[in-house]
């Protein structure tokens, strides 16, 4: 054989045997996955009003980056990447557009908001693209499968689940409550009452004001001075946590002392002890919130494992990040859960196989979810976290007390 | 008079290279990177109309976000199921996206006729102040008007029957196009189209008009200009370049809700209009490019919280402190061609 | 919803809505400074506002200053930044076009918020009150001794300001280059300076402004967007180049949105006219700006402006 067809003939050899394993591993034909790496995308406000949630893809990239340093998931590393959306839905869609199209991803994860969701839910579900635990609590999401079989639910209590568990107490332990609701005008805090109406059904317990408040608000004193004189006994905050701060100082202020409720998204302690305004004000003793993640800054959780694993991986991972800004802890919960999904999907997954799996989840060892919280999912019920506990604000801190409260959500 | 028409013909052989450039382009680029440009299409549109407001008039208006959603809406709001109902006949049914675009123009005309109106009496930075206002709140009565708008849940486009291609493609001349090129050549055919318009809008007799009333209202005036004609033609006409470029931009977006027309968007349109280059047709295709990529370019430098607008917030005082003739300008300055054929007509 | 007029309630409501617009009137002052001394409306006003607030915390909480030094320290900064900021960025540019100056303001609006989420993250924090935190209850209605501070405060900063541009050399020197740039310099008024003096007492007072906001809105990058549009109407309601104005504008706005917004529900013949809704506040504010400026752009308290041909 002469040299050159010699050298052709290797090469070629050498090209296929590096090309060919790849490509038969590539059968499936899914982009955004190679033997070796996985690539999830999504968008979160990293600028703009809303970067506060920006914490929540955050989280879970650091939880990603432990697991791939300890060999990832059967070889694979999962890359997550995010873009940023300023909150903004259109932005949302261009650049899930570009996660899809330009970078080619396996799947949409993680990605933040409700309308910013919903906006990209028909595209993504054209094209069999699945968008994984979009972080909001709509109800929407979980409630729409059979219309959008490409999508999961979100990884919280979905926000009318919340409501329902707040009605049902209310009306077991406080019959004739008379209940008012400060909620946000969109649909979060829309979903939390209508959850909370039905909750109280079938009681004595009455809504007796609502007054929503616009995020543009520049503080909301006019609507607790509303609130307060319809002389209800009861006060719901369905506000994020900028607001429901405001409301807790305005009850303290006007003199007010309702039994006041306040939502899981702002519940943190880190949230509950700025209420307190060091301690002068007194409208956050006895409040009552649900809970189903372990808080990081809730001194109880300062010796678990989870909380442990928690400080650690972001003190590793995401050097600068604030421990104490809860919503990271949220992001490596759903990223727990993402990992133990591609686990279950097996050596070789596909975008079917894995949302497959989403529709058969029985996870009890999420370390950073409350003990005895199961993720749980079935082929007719896709909400994957149908259990909270209800907590009360005793000495500065929060004590949780009674049994978990499960529910059918949706 | 052989230098004006020797010019015209210089001028209307770079626009006819201009268009091949941009039919032929989809070619060589990727899908997303098509529907990436369609943007600039469509914020271009804005930005003419824009600038036949403030370039030409000088009548400031950080507010045009707002006609961008008066024409988005329309479409949303003609195409969905949102339902528009007359005599119990749902509108939607029966309505295609590409119908509501002149509506869209009509309609967010008649809202700048309207602002233009009080407009007359608002100058300088009391006017930016109040269009700023507009800006401001207009997100906030369009989540009022729930029944029509869909509040701040907002209207789902992607799919629907009214909503060319989004699923399937479109067939135009015999070829078939996906989704994000059917976008591309939507935006700039029509782009194009308006940039002519306004080119000869501007040439004659009302062009002349708007800049006599930019410069010197009361010089204006005196000479017999209608200050009120001229001044509230301007907003009608910017506001209808801004309604057909919200019409667009729903189409693309494939979905409405007040959020996806907040403040930063009027900002960022006369960022643009400025930066690209006052006065001039040219610049606005700098513009245009700078409104879509300047915000992802800020956040390939840095991507920690509140850097990228750091970047972006330097570089416009930057650009503002170099360059007050904004791009254009410095391509006046610079390109000796360019000084023959960008000069404003007198 | 009809809502019963009790005189408690109605109370509270003018009592929330002084509150209020005592913080719209504080920045609104900062807003009429500026532009009575330099003639620019500054969009940026409430971003720096908001900066101060947080250099204030920061000398507080991570350099253990003491409250009272932490404010006037950062009374100091922001002055000198107002300084700077004109000299670096404004003066270049004042005499071109508006619309130059429009923009460069927007583009500090970025900067600066920008470099307070990345300095120091989009958290909300806490700030403390130099006033007593309790409440009185009078006749029903409860009134926090935080925001009867507040509104001293604010008075007391007009009654300076008054006091200043109209007994002290220094005040005079800085209307005169406002109104007459030429023949101030004349005289030997340093011009430019007096145009850096008007920017740096305008940060000042919106560094007051943030520093009396926080303690109760609680402090985050966005806490002054918000208040901006509607220090922009009590500025406007008032007067933009009266300070008095300004104040009297907040109140005035405050407690008209909170009325507006509790009682405007009316059915005129067989029009439901509902004004009360939570997402109308904002578009109310724009209302007043447009009609004042159609209807008397001078404001309550401002002179008519004659326009010289």
């Amino acid at each position: 054989m002469s040299r050159k067809l010699a050298l052709t003939f290797a090469t070629v050899c050498a090209a296929l045997a590096a090309g060919v394993p790849g490509a038969l591993a590539r059968g499936s034909a899914d982009p955004g996955i190679t033997p070796t790496s996985i690539l999830l995308g999504g968008t979160a406000p990293l600028s703009g009003s809303a970067s506060a949630f920006s914490s929540v893809a955050r989280g879970a990239e650091a939880y990603f980056k432990y697991v791939n340093a300890r060999g990832g998931v059967h070889g694979r590393k999962i890359e997550y990447r995010y873009l940023d959306d300023a909150y903004n839905p259109a932005q949302t869609v261009q650049a899930t557009r570009q996660l899809v199209e330009s970078d080619k991803v396996f799947a949409i994860f993680n990605s933040v908001g409700t309308e910013h969701n919903q906006a990209i839910r028909d595209y993504l579900n054209q094209l069999q693209v699945p968008q994984l635990f979009p972080a909001t609590g709509s109800t929407s999401f979980g409630r729409d499968y059979a219309k959008y079989p490409w999508t999961t639910a979100g990884f919280q209590p979905s926000y009318q689940a919340e409501g329902w568990v707040y009605g049902k107490y209310l009306a077991r332990t406080k019959a004739r409550a008379k209940v008012a609701v400060i909620f946000q005008n969109d649909d979060y805090g829309k979903d939390l009452l209508a959850g909370l109406k039905k909750g109280l059904q079938r009681s004595s317990a009455k809504i007796v004001a609502a007054e929503p408040y616009e995020v543009t608000a520049s503080d909301v004193q006019s609507q607790i001075a509303t609130l307060k004189a319809s002389g209800a006994d009861t006060l719901m905050i369905f506000a994020t946590p900028r607001f429901a701060i405001q409301s807790f100082v305005f009850v303290n202020k006007l003199g007010w002392k309702p039994l006041i409720v306040n939502n899981i998204v702002s519940s943190a302690s880190s949230i509950m002890t700025l209420a307190s305004e060091g301690g002068t004000n007194k409208a956050v003793v006895g409040a009552l919130s649900g809970v189903y993640l372990k808080d990081p800054t809730d001194p109880k959780w300062a010796d678990d494992p989870g909380v442990k694993l928690y400080r650690q991986v972001l003190k590793t991972y995401a050097p600068g990040a604030n421990w104490k800004d809860v919503y990271h802890g949220y992001g490596m919960s759903v990223a727990y859960t993402m990992v133990e999904v591609l686990k279950a999907a097996g050596k070789n997954p596909t975008r079917a196989s894995v949302m497959a799996q989403t529709a058969k989840l029985s996870i009890a060892s999420n370390p950073f979810l409350l003990p005895g919280i199961l993720v749980k999912t079935s082929a007719t019920e896709r909400f994957a976290i149908e259990q909270a506990q209800l907590e009360r604000w005793e000495n500065g801190k929060w004590v949780a007390f009674g049994a978990l409260w499960g529910y059918r959500a949706g | 008079m052989g230098r004006p028409t020797s010019r015209t013909v210089s001028l209307g052989a770079l626009f006819l290279a201009g268009c091949a450039v941009v039919y032929a382009l989809p070619a060589f680029i990727s899908s997303f990177r098509a529907q990436q440009f369609a943007y600039v299409g469509i914020y271009l549109i804005a930005l003419i109309g824009l600038n036949i407001l403030t370039g030409y008039t000088g009548q400031i208006s950080l507010g045009h976000g707002a006609f961008m959603a008066i024409g988005g809406y329309t479409t949303g709001i003609l195409i969905s199921d949102q339902g528009l109902q007359i005599a119990g006949h749902t509108f939607s049914n029966d309505v295609k996206d590409l119908w509501t675009i002149p509506i869209a123009a009509v309609v967010a005309g008649a809202a700048g006729f309207l602002f233009g109106l009080p407009a007359l009496r608002l100058s300088g930075l009391y006017l930016a102040l109040a269009t700023f206002a507009v800006a401001v709140s207009a997100p906030a009565v369009f989540k009022k008007f729930e029944t029509f708008t869909g509040g701040g849940t907002g209207i789902n486009l992607f799919g629907i029957k009214g909503l060319t291609g989004s699923i399937s493609g479109v067939h135009v001349f015999g070829h078939k196009l996906d989704f994000y090129d059917w976008l591309y050549y939507l935006s700039w055919t029509i782009a194009l189209v308006l940039l002519a318009a306004a080119w000869l809008l501007l040439r004659g007799r009302i062009g002349r008009a708007f800049r006599a009333v930019r410069d010197s209202e009361t010089a204006a005036a005196s000479s017999g200009v209608s200050l009120a004609t001229y001044k509230t033609l301007a907003f009608a006409v910017s506001a209808a370049y801004a309604g057909v470029a919200g019409a667009l931009y729903a189409i693309a977006n494939t979905y409405v809700n007040p959020d996806t027309f907040p403040i930063t968007l009027s900002i960022f349109l006369l960022v643009g209009v400025v930066v690209g280059g006052l006065g001039t047709l040219s610049g606005l295709v700098v513009g245009a490019v700078l409104v879509q990529f300047l915000p992802l370019w800020s956040q390939e430098i840095s991507k920690s919280p509140g850097a990228p607008a750091v970047v972006y917030g330097v570089i416009l005082i930057a650009i503002m402190l170099a360059l007050p003739g904004g791009v254009a300008g410095l391509l006046r300055r610079v390109l000796p061609l360019a000084r023959r054929l960008y000069t404003r007509p007198r | 919803m009809p809502v019963a007029f009790v005189f408690s309630e109605l109370g509270q409501q003018v009592v929330s809505g002084l509150a209020s617009g005592a913080v719209y009137a504080a920045l609104a002052l900062a807003l009429v400074i500026i532009h009575r001394s330099t003639g620019v409306i500054n969009f940026a006003q409430g971003e720096m506002a908001m900066f101060a607030t947080y250099i204030a915390w920061t000398l507080d909480v991570n350099h253990g200053f003491p409250f009272w030094g932490a404010f006037f320290a950062t009374l100091a900064i922001s002055f000198v930044g107002g300084v700077a900021i004109q000299r670096a960025v404004i003066a270049p540019i004042q005499g071109a076009s508006v619309l130059t100056i429009v923009i460069v303001t927007i583009g500090l609006i970025l900067v600066l918020n920008g470099a307070a989420t990345w300095l120091w993250t989009g958290e909300v924090r806490a700030f403390d009150s130099p006033f007593p935190t309790r409440t009185v209850d009078v006749g029903g209605v409860a009134i926090s001794l935080q925001d009867v501070g507040t509104l001293a405060v604010v008075v007391g900063a007009v009654a300076a300001l008054w006091a200043f541009f109209r007994f002290t050399k220094l005040g005079l020197a800085l209307r005169a280059a406002a109104l007459n740039p030429e023949a101030s310099r004349l005289v030997g008024v340093r011009v430019s300076w007096m145009l850096a003096l008007g920017w740096g007492l305008a940060a000042m007072l919106g560094a007051v402004a943030g520093m009396l906001t926080a303690p109760t809105v609680f402090l985050d990058p966005q806490m002054m967007q918000a208040i901006l549009i509607y220090a922009f109407a009590a500025a406007v309601l008032g007067g933009i180049d009266s300070p008095v104005g300004a104040v009297v504008g907040g109140l005035l706005l405050g407690v008209g949105l909170n009325l507006i917004g509790t009682y405007a529900e009316i059915d005129v013949w067989f029009v439901h006219v509902d004004l009360t809704a939570a997402e109308l506040r904002l578009p109310i504010a724009l209302f007043v700006i447009l009609v004042v400026l159609l209807v008397r752009p001078a404001g309550l308290f401002g002179k008519p402006e004659v326009k010289k041909v």
